[in-house]
């Protein structure tokens, strides 16, 4: 196959950041990517008020594979919801490169738990769907979609219909549709929470591999301890309702990382750690 | 779908029709029943064949009657649906009167239309038009407002646009809804076009039954009724082929990729 799609196809490693609008700050750290600042929110339960969130701030830098984790119910995903612009916090701001981006849709690329791919589109009309609805040529997605396929090994579903996808190869192609779409921020909402614990962990070591060759900031909501650790460079560990954080943990694994990382003593220690973070704060 | 399937599922009913066939053409010769009352099949079959050159015309004036009172009516249908669906206070507004505008019986309305529309072609497109654009317009505002609200927040945290959501989203999903609206509406249409015939006309299988109920000549109307029901059946399996191709995704069977792996 000719290869037409390189020029295209760099865009995604470097996801192309106007460079006057990442000023360093005074130390010479960059300035964050993405930062939520103090973020509360309450919803309206009958005639009460519940607050869900309490003051939460977290960072995620370029390129940097930021996670949240906590209890169900911690409104972890209504987090991504704001990040969306889907929903509104009550308080705080959420700022991606310097830029206010409260209540703005379409920020960032977006992979639901369930893969909600469209059932009338075929997998490679439906990987490219975040990049047509930005507006971006249609025959250059499609190429660039039909070389991704090709690269994680669903060249031959290109032309076939999401029905006739396992569950793994669903979420494989959502993850792509965030992917390619054109916004470089990604928010990953629980992606393998629906699959078997086999599929699970094959998708976690393919996300691993594929994330570690294209380095795109990343938000990823999970409760999945050994997953987040796995995945990560930084964990957040959120409390039960109402949210706020408990602990940052940096993730210290040099990478590439691989899967057999799970079994080495120090992944072990920061398991238990994590594991008992979270369930001292389901019991207190 | 083999033959000997596709024999299986149409021989109970192809049966039963040819069964009934039998029972009524012995119970009309058995119980000597006079031909102006209840005509037998084959009586039928023969006054059919007499009489095809005179019921072309009827036959074709119908058919277009039909056909551009359900081509108005169903564009009118899925353009209020739409705009009810995209304007909610117009859809909380409106939607019970539609309702209750489908209790106004059709007859009872025809004698109205002819005062206001006169006789000619405009009065009677109105019922055809009336009676097929209700059961649209309720069929696509159920599809469209039953989007799976997974894919909804999908296209919304992607940034999509109101008009990006209803065209990719809402509407290709409010297909098989959409379907089922028009499926009653192109049985309606039809029984819409012999009300108006009736009403006003002087041609059309509706003018044509009347014109034969007044001579007593039961073979006749029962001639015009079996092309009623077959042009009602075409119409509904012709709607079932459009739909079969439009919703293709669904049951497909030629699209098993070839050289897909499941690699990790």
């Amino acid at each position: 196959m000719s290869d037409p799609i390189h020029p295209a196809a760099s865009i995604l490693v470097e996801p192309e950041v106007d460079a006057s609008s990442t000023p360093l700050q005074a130390n010479g750290n960059p300035r964050p990517f993405l930062e939520l600042r103090g973020i509360s929110k309450s919803f309206a339960q009958g005639k009460q008020q519940l607050q869900v969130m309490e003051n939460i701030s977290l960072t995620v830098h370029e390129g940097e594979f930021v996670s949240v984790i906590g209890p169900s119910g911690s409104g972890k995903s209504t987090l991504l919801q704001m990040i969306g612009g889907v929903m509104l916090p009550d308080q705080g701001d959420i700022i991606l490169q310097n830029q206010r981006i409260n209540g703005l849709q379409g920020k960032a690329g977006y992979m639901p738990q369930q893969p909600a791919l469209l059932p009338w589109r075929t997998i490679e009309k439906n990987v490219i769907l975040a990049r047509e609805t930005a507006g971006m040529p249609r025959q250059e997605s499609l190429a660039l979609a039909r070389n991704w396929l090709d690269k994680v090994g669903l060249g031959g579903f290109a032309r076939a219909y999401p029905r006739t996808l396992s569950g793994g190869m669903q979420q494989r192609v959502a993850f792509l549709r965030a992917l390619l779409g054109p916004q470089s921020l990604l928010c990953l909402d629980e992606p393998f929470s629906a699959l078997d614990a086999f599929t699970r962990s094959e998708m976690q070591a393919w996300l691993l591999r594929i994330w570690e060759e294209n380095r795109r900031s990343v938000v990823f909501i999970t409760h999945h301890i050994e997953e987040a650790l796995l995945l990560s460079d930084t964990i957040y560990v959120l409390s039960s309702r109402p949210a706020h954080v408990i602990q940052k943990v940096p993730v210290p694994f040099p990478r590439p990382r691989r899967e057999e990382l799970v079994d080495t003593p120090e992944f072990i220690a920061l398991r238990r750690q994590l594991t008992e973070a979270l369930r001292a704060e389901l019991n207190g | 779908m083999s033959i000997r399937a596709w024999w299986k599922g149409i021989w109970p009913p192809f049966g039963a029709v040819v069964l009934l066939l039998v029972l009524w053409q012995l119970a009309t010769s058995l119980f000597q029943i006079e031909d102006w009352i209840l005509p037998s099949p084959a009586r039928i079959a023969q006054e059919a064949e007499k009489s095809y050159t005179s019921l072309l015309g009827h036959t074709w004036a119908t058919l277009k009657l039909t056909l551009s009172g359900f081509g108005i009516g169903a564009a009118t249908g899925l353009i209020v649906a739409g705009v009810l669906h995209y304007i909610p206070f117009l859809r909380r507004a409106l939607y019970p009167l539609l309702i209750l505008s489908q209790n106004i019986p059709l007859i009872a309305l025809g004698p109205l239309l002819i005062i206001w529309f006169g006789f000619g072609l405009l009065s009677k497109l109105i019922v055809i038009v009336l009676v097929c654009f209700f059961p649209i317009t309720v069929a696509a505002l159920g599809g469209l407002a039953g989007t799976d609200r997974v894919m909804m927040n999908y296209m919304q945290m992607i940034g999509a646009t109101r008009g990006q959501i209803f065209w990719k989203l809402e509407l290709p999903y409010s297909l098989p809804a959409v379907f089922s609206g028009l499926k009653i509406a192109a049985t309606y249409s039809i029984m819409g076009a012999i009300i108006a015939e009736w009403i006003s006309s002087s041609e059309g299988l509706g003018y044509y039954m009347l014109l034969q109920q007044s001579a007593f000549r039961t073979d006749r109307m029962f001639v015009a009724i079996m092309i009623v029901i077959a042009f009602s059946l075409i119409m509904f399996s012709l709607i079932v082929l459009l739909e079969k191709w439009c919703i293709r995704w669904q049951n497909d069977s030629t699209a098993h990729p070839k050289g897909g792996i499941d690699r990790v």
